[in-house]
């Protein structure tokens, strides 16, 4: 495969030198910049400071680099049942007792998986620095990866496998539009992985997977909240800094060939109650120019009451019970979903026409300053109220700089969606919402759906 | 897992995969596979550094004020984001009160508030809540006494975008042909939530623990929805949107002086009345186990909720109830979880909770399991159950409880909103003035033998009413094993015994 796009990025960073003083930002009363400052370990691993103390609570967050794009053929799935194991003890924590642990001493905790990226975070009371610390430092050290906890954790995700697709109405859309519109196998897989794989993999997998991606300098430690940063950057080197660096993981290539042809699919669903359309179009990695023109496209068709989608195919043409739009945000080639959840009944054909001319509507003319300035006001509020959640400020700094080597970008992200114009919209519709560069997959309710069927046929 | 970084909406489109359910409900296990699997044993090392002293953070009170027409008013001033949020619940407006043949009556007159006033139509208040970057919301879950209605936006035009909200929800004119078109979807959804597990089971869970009570409704039927007219709604709102039954709550980057002053230019015009909540006849505890089993074609798990009315928000077992609860099934530290999930891998989350309100709810406990370790996992719910009652739960894990529900109090003073909710339940409840300072020192008092007592007296094996949504095929048998079982199909109808579900 080719280039390490990401290991490349993390490498040449700007603050890829030491301990890279914090932004010169004066935080005035009013505000909304979160303010941090970022070092390197000697082991390579990426820390970035956001104290503030506007709550006597802090959150941190371990972002590694690596997702479910680096699975391999035969083990989808793997890198979320990898992180179901770091919840499963260290040489210095029990099984169970992480979890144990955050909350009896008034946290909370998780972890989430994606294609692009794996986190794990706590929120705690700010007495409590020292525990959080210690727990990510610990199992980046040290996970417990026994036969007999990997057995366990396999049959749990195989549950929230069941419980989150394969038990509920259009639990495979997903599945099938990712698997039909992508061609490289890195997007073109699940997150969640398939039954089968998931039973093919064994703790030796996990052994090999540990090594490879949970090495400091292929993660991210953001703190956000109230803390002294040399404190926490004190204690960071005490628990981090002696947990040895790894080679570079495996080089990754997520391109994507030109789509030539527009391509369709239909499945049928036991459990739906009516149909449902995805069209999909294929578009760039997120934070570029042209992503940022369609995350406000998106939100000028389908956000909000007043928004044209909801109003065109919700309440004029009656044919949709609500309708979505907007790209997925990848670190490699993304899409664009349009999603409409259709009324019984409702002539397909018809209303999959419909949307293609409210699409058109956006290649011809350009929407008015009215549309941007409704969504221009959405985003300013957003970014108000990330002033309150001291997780959101830890997990977005680590996406951004796990995503585009670009922590800064918690900031300046904003300039970004307002520095969008008119035209680019239309440039944007036009370069993307091609026929030939389409995926359709309708979901249809499998005849006799809630009350008959069996199970789900494999693909 | 949303990333507040950037578009909302957009975020939701990654594929994230959470590791441990927010919620969930339902169960299950077989022998034989237990016997496969290697013991996986939670496992207390206690060498990580955690300080001894749990934070003792003070909850902030809002101002409290009444107007002359009665409506009490709550403002948190929190300037740390320029954004306010607001929350009016109504008591008295909400689908407790309305007549059975109107279910829904009370939701769709909280959703149709935003279709139109005497000065504006649906669309154009849809472009001005939009416009202003607002959110506006309203609705009236099954069961509660309030219509809640909710509204948030940027302080910058607090005055514009609260205004609008005012204008709505005091003047609304439920135009007949948006009701109509609220209805049509309203049909549609009523078919959609039949293909939701969790749907099912509430709905007959509800029915078994709350009988006659109107809190055994969860949702409306096709004819309520045709039975309900403009009229109805229009008396509805004049009847019961009343200030004296109300709390209007107020949190965020304003201030309480101005915003005193202005509402009662807002709010002009609204009176009290003499409208009491009147409440039905409490919901009492079921006598006898009862088995239910809703045939879900295609289901590959069961889910399952067990539970039995327990107590209302004033209860004197409020506070062990909380602990006892914790203990069994409160998130990844509850010995369900450790059990099902931790040690026996049946399935991805199982907890407990239970409801308190004006009126006694019922404690749960459920969770999503599939459907072949569906046996074991009821065994192991009632060896959790029965050991709760039977076994003084050791101090060490007693302690942890508590210390867990206690020391969670600082993390609410990040959301204004959450600081709020604790004063609008004080309100709610009638809760002493310094309830919330004085409450953890309540749980930490919390003795071995009062949780004991407070799981043998709510939490009865032989009472314990259980619903299992899936393939009848395959559960009926398993849940015979406690009892005599009744089926219904996945429209709520009952499958006549020695018929197959089909």
């Amino acid at each position: 495969m080719a280039a390490c796009v990401i290991a490349a990025a993390l490498g040449n960073a700007a603050f890829g030198l030491s301990a890279a003083s914090a932004p010169a930002r004066h935080r005035s009363v009013r505000s909304f910049d979160v303010a941090f400052k970022e070092f390197k370990l000697k082991n390579g691993l990426r820390v970035i400071l956001a104290e503030d103390h506007s709550a006597p609570t802090y959150s941190i967050c371990v972002t590694y680099n690596v997702g479910s794009r680096d699975e391999r053929p035969g083990r989808t799935g793997f890198a979320h049942l990898f992180e179901h194991m770091l919840f499963q003890g260290s040489a210095n924590v029990g099984k169970g007792e992480h979890l144990i642990l955050v909350q009896n001493n008034g946290g909370s905790a998780n972890g989430t998986t994606s294609a692009d990226r794996t986190n794990y975070f706590e929120t705690l009371p700010a007495n409590q620095l020292e525990l959080g610390i210690f727990l990510e430092a610990d199992r980046m050290r040290s996970p417990s990866i026994t036969q007999a906890n990997f057995d366990n954790q396999r049959l749990t995700v195989q549950e929230e496998r069941r419980q989150s697709y394969d038990n509920r109405p259009y639990g495979r859309t997903y599945e099938t539009v990712i698997d039909t519109a992508y061609d490289n196998f890195a997007y073109k897989h699940s997150t969640i992985g398939s039954m089968d794989d998931l039973n093919a993999a064994t703790v030796e997998d996990a052994a090999a997977f540990f090594r490879s991606y949970y090495a400091p300098n292929n993660a991210v430690l953001s703190l956000a909240g109230d803390f002294k940063s040399e404190t926490a950057l004190a204690l960071i080197k005490k628990y981090f800094e002696s947990i040895a660096a790894q080679p570079p993981p495996p080089a990754l290539d997520v391109n994507e060939p030109a789509q030539k042809a527009e391509r369709r699919r239909t499945i049928e669903d036991a459990f739906a109650q009516a149909p449902r359309i995805d069209i999909v179009y294929k578009i760039p990695p997120g934070n570029t120019a042209d992503w940022y023109a369609l995350a406000m496209l998106g939100q000028v068709l389908s956000s909000g009451v007043s928004s044209r989608l909801y109003q065109k195919l919700v309440k004029e043409k009656e044919l949709a019970l609500g309708v979505s739009a907007g790209p997925d945000e990848r670190r490699g080639p993304s899409l664009f979903w349009f999603t409409i959840n259709a009324r019984p009944g409702t002539d397909l054909a018809a209303l999959e026409k419909l949307l293609y001319e409210e699409v058109a509507r956006v290649q011809n003319e350009a929407v008015a300053d009215a549309d941007l300035d409704k969504v221009r006001m959405q985003l300013k509020r957003q970014r108000a109220q990330q002033r309150y959640s001291s997780r959101s400020r830890a997990n977005t700094l680590g996406h951004y700089a796990v995503y585009y080597d670009d922590p800064q970008l918690i900031n300046s992200v904003w300039r970004k969606y307002e520095q969008v114009t008119k035209a680019d919209l239309q440039r944007a519709a036009r370069a993307y919402f091609s026929e030939s560069n389409r995926t359709v997959v309708t979901t249809l309710p499998k005849p006799g759906a809630g009350r008959g069927g069996g199970e789900p046929k494999a693909r | 897992m949303m990333r507040s970084g950037g578009l909302g909406k957009l975020a939701r489109r990654l594929c994230l995969l959470v590791f441990s359910a927010l919620l969930a409900r339902p169960c299950a296990l077989a022998a034989q596979e237990s016997a496969e699997t290697p013991p996986s044993k939670v496992e207390r090392k206690n060498r990580a550094p955690a300080a001894r002293e749990m934070l003792r953070v003070k909850i902030p009170k809002p101002i409290e004020a009444k107007l002359k027409n009665g409506l009490t008013l709550l403002i948190l001033e929190d300037h740390r984001a320029p954004s306010v949020s607001v929350q009016l619940h109504i008591g008295g407006a909400g689908a407790l009160f309305e007549p059975a043949a109107l279910a829904g009556l009370a939701g769709t007159a909280a959703q149709m508030l935003r279709e139109g006033t005497r000065s504006r139509t649906s669309i154009q208040i849809a472009e001005e809540v939009d416009r202003l970057g607002a959110t506006l919301g309203a609705g009236s879950s099954f069961g509660s006494p309030d219509a809640v209605l909710r509204a948030s936006g940027l302080s910058d035009n607090f005055d514009a975008w609260f205004g609008l909200a005012a204008e709505i929800w005091l003047n609304p004119n439920f135009p007949a042909d948006e009701l109509e078109k609220l209805k049509q979807r309203q049909r549609a959804q009523l078919r959609q939530q039949r293909s939701a597990a969790n749907f099912l089971v509430n709905e007959r869970f509800n029915r078994a623990v709350y009988g006659e009570h109107p809190a055994a409704t969860v949702s409306a039927t096709p004819e309520s929805i045709d039975a309900i007219t403009r009229e109805a709604l229009v008396g509805w709102h004049r009847e019961r949107y009343r200030p004296q039954n109300a709390i209007l709550g107020i949190a965020g980057d304003v201030r309480a002086a101005d915003v005193i002053g202005k509402l009662q230019k807002w709010l002009t015009g609204w009176q009290k009345s003499d409208l009491k909540e009147v409440w039905p006849h409490a919901p009492v505890a079921a006598a006898a186990r009862q088995i239910f089993l809703v045939d879900r074609p295609g289901s590959v798990q069961a889910t399952v909720a067990l539970g039995n009315i327990a107590i209302d928000r004033r209860s004197r077992d409020y506070i062990p109830m909380v602990v006892m609860n914790h203990v069994i099934g409160g998130g990844a530290m509850g010995r369900l979880f450790l059990n099902l999930r931790e040690e026996k891998g049946y399935t991805y989350g199982v907890y407990s909770n239970f409801t308190a309100l004006r009126y006694p709810g019922p404690w749960q406990a459920g969770g999503n399991m599939r459907t072949e370790v569906t046996a074991g996992a009821l065994v192991e719910f009632f060896n959790e159950i029965r050991r709760i009652r039977e076994e003084k739960v050791p101090a060490a894990e007693l302690a942890a409880s508590k210390r867990a529900i206690a020391a969670r109090f600082a993390l609410s003073l990040e959301q204004p909103a959450a600081i709020l909710g604790l004063a609008i339940a004080r309100k709610q409840y009638d809760l002493a003035a310094d309830y919330w300072d004085h409450y953890p020192a309540k749980i930490m008092a919390v003795s071995a033998d009062e949780v004991q007592r407070v799981a043998r007296k709510y939490l009865s094996p032989d009472a314990m009413q259980l619903v299992a949504v899936g393939d009848a095929n395959k559960l009926k048998d398993v849940l015979a094993q406690y009892g005599a079982v009744e089926v219904f199909d996945g429209a709520g109808r009952p499958v006549r015994a020695g018929t197959q579900p089909n």
